[in-house]
């Protein structure tokens, strides 16, 4: 089979410096990429803000660009690039691909499209499967983030297909936040709305330039509040919700409104 | 109502370009080249920080002697503020006659350190009081209370005790309010009664930064606010040469130390753009570079400078002859200016953003703070608001007004500040 797809002639002609020059370029791309893996996130996170989230996600960017290159530069020094040994080489590529490592190829090509569609970016923080967390990098096959217990869960690329990716900042270092209230009912609505907006307004980690919305719910149980704003970096956003829950709950309460114990799921 | 060609009208030397609807305000450009450098500078900044710690900010690149106090009071002073205050009430009596300006209550928003503060806490002394609207009235200033926290009933109260039925002015809103859930309130009821159109006739000054908040607030609010004009590169001359010399002549001279082009006094250029004098001298892009550093800050502008003048560029005592002899002859003053990329200007010390952010956020949103209200803005613990304060005090960022027992953000520190925290995410002012 493999003289048949002619295999066999296409690599008669490595030679032992061939393959050693093909090595020494693999070497150097290697070298680079984890140069570039470990280097830029560390500048991103003295820089901070947008040029943080823009140099993440060009980690992967010049990952695959050193890999298309390697290959450009790796298969010439191997084989004659001529059309019938091109033809042998992805043919067999497919064929092993095709078979053997199906999974891993789908992953594979999931993360190239990953990088032009770019559902989810290093510094992104996205819910796929239940895992919430920040993306922290884009590897080849997967994609790992750190949840916010500091635990990393690695997501295949190939869930791309077949999983719904919730993405809370998309790329930007706007992530809303919601924070709830349950009230018991017989209040004055107008000024408990009020109240909770001057919470999220008077909090220093709040955007002020975005919304900030107070969204009620009337409910069998009483009333459900939803203060929505958002922190001025995504990293915030847990100390951020407990300090609206806090402050609102504590100023709620001095104002004679009592939260209800148990919500009732009503049928 | 001023131009903003500022070869048509200038205005008043001692407020460059007047006063201008704040919409009407753009940023004073500078060469892609300076925008560049400044921005690659600033990234190996943050970069470095935390990386070489012996280096500190203000570690001096230049070896130029420094001025004296008395040599930088004559040559760079503090504005004249009373004047401003004049020049102030000219340009609002002018854009209300000519209809530009209708509204009986006027805010006027400037970033820090502009003195548009100073100057409107000066109304009162004003030489022509008939400026005011209503004619022979003098000015009332409207004091903040003691203590901020109000409810809204009590608020409503307290403004009900104010005399505002003759011209009042507020030299800054920021001290009228807390950004805490009950010191919101004063302000709220004073924005009402204007829209009310129940303030009478007033002035507001307001701090950019206090303002985008209430901007922000108030989401349906139109004040139409107007603001000093930017100070761009021409105005600074005129300005600096107006602080230096007044309206004596000759101006000031003031060359770069490294090349020797002019600074000041300014080119004296025709209508087509030609020197009026025929001199033929070369000048520096210093004033340019200065204006875009600043966001044409008069207050950080001026900051600078003073940190930039020097005496002479080197010992040789044939140019101290020659600068005697050239006193003797002239009244002018003579100095030499350190170039903006020489100089050193105070760095961000590496630290938790967020609490840092926190302080310097609210430093600037109430225009300077005292320890306890600081506390209570940011909710930053009283032991880690000292130790903060502290090391930004000793990167010059802020600096403890004593009379006052107020904290505030540096002028010379302010660009650092401002950049800082835009680059943290938070909430900026406009200018």
């Amino acid at each position: 089979m493999i003289d048949d797809l002619g295999i066999k002639d296409a690599f008669a002609s490595i030679t032992g410096q061939a393959l050693l020059h093909a090595l020494l370029v693999i070497v150097i791309a290697s070298l680079i990429t984890v140069a570039i893996q470990k280097v830029l996130p560390r500048v991103a996170e003295k820089l901070g803000g947008k040029p943080r989230l823009y140099l993440l996600a060009s980690v992967p960017l010049l990952r695959l660009v050193i890999i298309l290159a390697t290959i450009m530069i790796v298969v010439p020094i191997l084989v004659k690039p001529s059309f019938e040994n091109m033809v042998a080489i992805f043919g067999a590529l497919a064929l092993a691909l095709g078979f053997a490592f199906k999974d891993y190829a789908n992953s594979l090509i999931a993360g190239v499209v990953t990088l032009y569609e770019m559902p989810y970016r290093p510094g992104d923080w996205i819910e796929v499967d239940g895992q919430y967390g920040e993306v922290r990098a884009i590897n080849t096959r997967a994609a790992e983030i750190v949840t916010p217990d500091d635990t990393v869960v690695i997501i295949p690329h190939n869930k791309l297909w077949n999983s719904l990716i919730a993405n809370g900042n998309d790329g930007t270092d706007n992530l809303m936040c919601v924070a709830d209230f349950h009230l018991e009912a017989n209040h004055d609505v107008g000024k408990v709305r009020e109240l909770l907006r001057d919470i999220a307004f008077t909090s220093p980690r709040t955007k002020t330039w975005h919304p900030v919305l107070v969204i009620v719910f009337n409910k069998p149980w009483g009333m459900h509040y939803r203060l929505k704003a958002y922190p001025f970096d995504p990293k915030e956003q847990f100390q951020f919700i407990s300090e609206l829950t806090a402050r609102g709950s504590a100023e709620l309460a001095r104002q004679g409104v009592k939260f209800v114990s148990a919500p009732v799921t009503a049928n | 109502m001023k131009d903003s060609n500022a070869n048509e009208n200038m205005g008043d030397p001692c407020l460059p370009g007047g006063l201008i609807p704040a919409e009407q305000w753009t940023l004073p450009q500078t060469s892609v080249r300076r925008s560049l450098k400044g921005a690659f500078r600033n990234a190996l900044r943050q970069l470095r920080a935390g990386v070489s710690q012996a280096e500190q900010p203000f570690e001096s690149m230049d070896e130029l002697p420094e001025l004296s106090a008395a040599q930088q009071s004559r040559l760079a002073p503090e504005p004249d503020y009373p004047v401003q205050a004049e020049a102030i009430a000219c340009d609002l009596e002018c854009a209300r006659s000519e209809g530009s300006l209708s509204r009986e209550v006027v805010c006027l928003v400037a970033p820090p350190f502009s003195g548009v503060q100073e100057a409107l806490a000066r109304f009162p002394e004003l030489r022509h009081p008939e400026s005011s609207k209503d004619s022979g009235e003098e000015w009332r200033v409207v004091s903040p209370p003691d203590t901020l926290s109000f409810d809204d009933q009590g608020a409503s109260e307290w403004w009900d005790k104010q005399d505002l039925s003759r011209p009042w002015v507020i030299p800054e809103l920021s001290d009228f309010w807390l950004r805490h859930l009950s010191g919101l309130t004063l302000v709220k009821e004073l924005f009402r009664r204007i829209a009310n159109e129940d303030a009478g006739a007033g002035i507001v000054g307001c701090s950019s930064w206090c303002w985008k908040y209430w901007g922000h607030y108030l989401e349906n609010a139109q004040m139409s606010p107007w603001t000093p004009a930017p100070m761009d590169s021409e105005r600074l001359g005129v300005w600096f040469s107006h602080l230096a010399s007044g309206c004596a002549k000759p101006p000031i001279t003031a060359r770069m130390a490294d090349d020797g082009l002019y600074v000041l006094p300014l080119a004296e250029t025709d209508e087509a753009g030609k020197n009026k004098n025929g001199k033929k001298r070369k000048y520096s892009t210093f004033l340019r570079d200065l204006a875009a550093t600043s966001r044409g800050n008069p207050g950080v502008a001026l900051a600078i400078w003073q940190r930039s003048l020097r005496t002479r560029p080197d010992d040789d005592a044939k140019v101290e002859d020659a600068r005697k002899k050239s006193e003797e002859q002239s009244p002018a003053a003579h100095c030499w200016i350190v170039p903006l990329g020489r100089l050193s200007l105070p760095t961000m010390p590496q630290s938790k953003e967020s609490v840092t952010g926190f302080v310097l956020h609210g430093l600037l949103l109430h225009n300077g703070l005292d320890a306890a209200s600081l506390e209570s803005v940011t909710g930053v613990s009283a032991h880690e608001l000292s130790l903060v304060l502290s090391r930004l005090k000793r990167a010059e960022l802020v600096i403890y007004d004593q009379t006052h027992q107020l904290w505030h953000v540096t002028a010379i520190g302010y660009p650092t500040v401002r950049r800082h925290l835009q680059s943290w995410g938070f909430p900026v002012d406009q200018f």
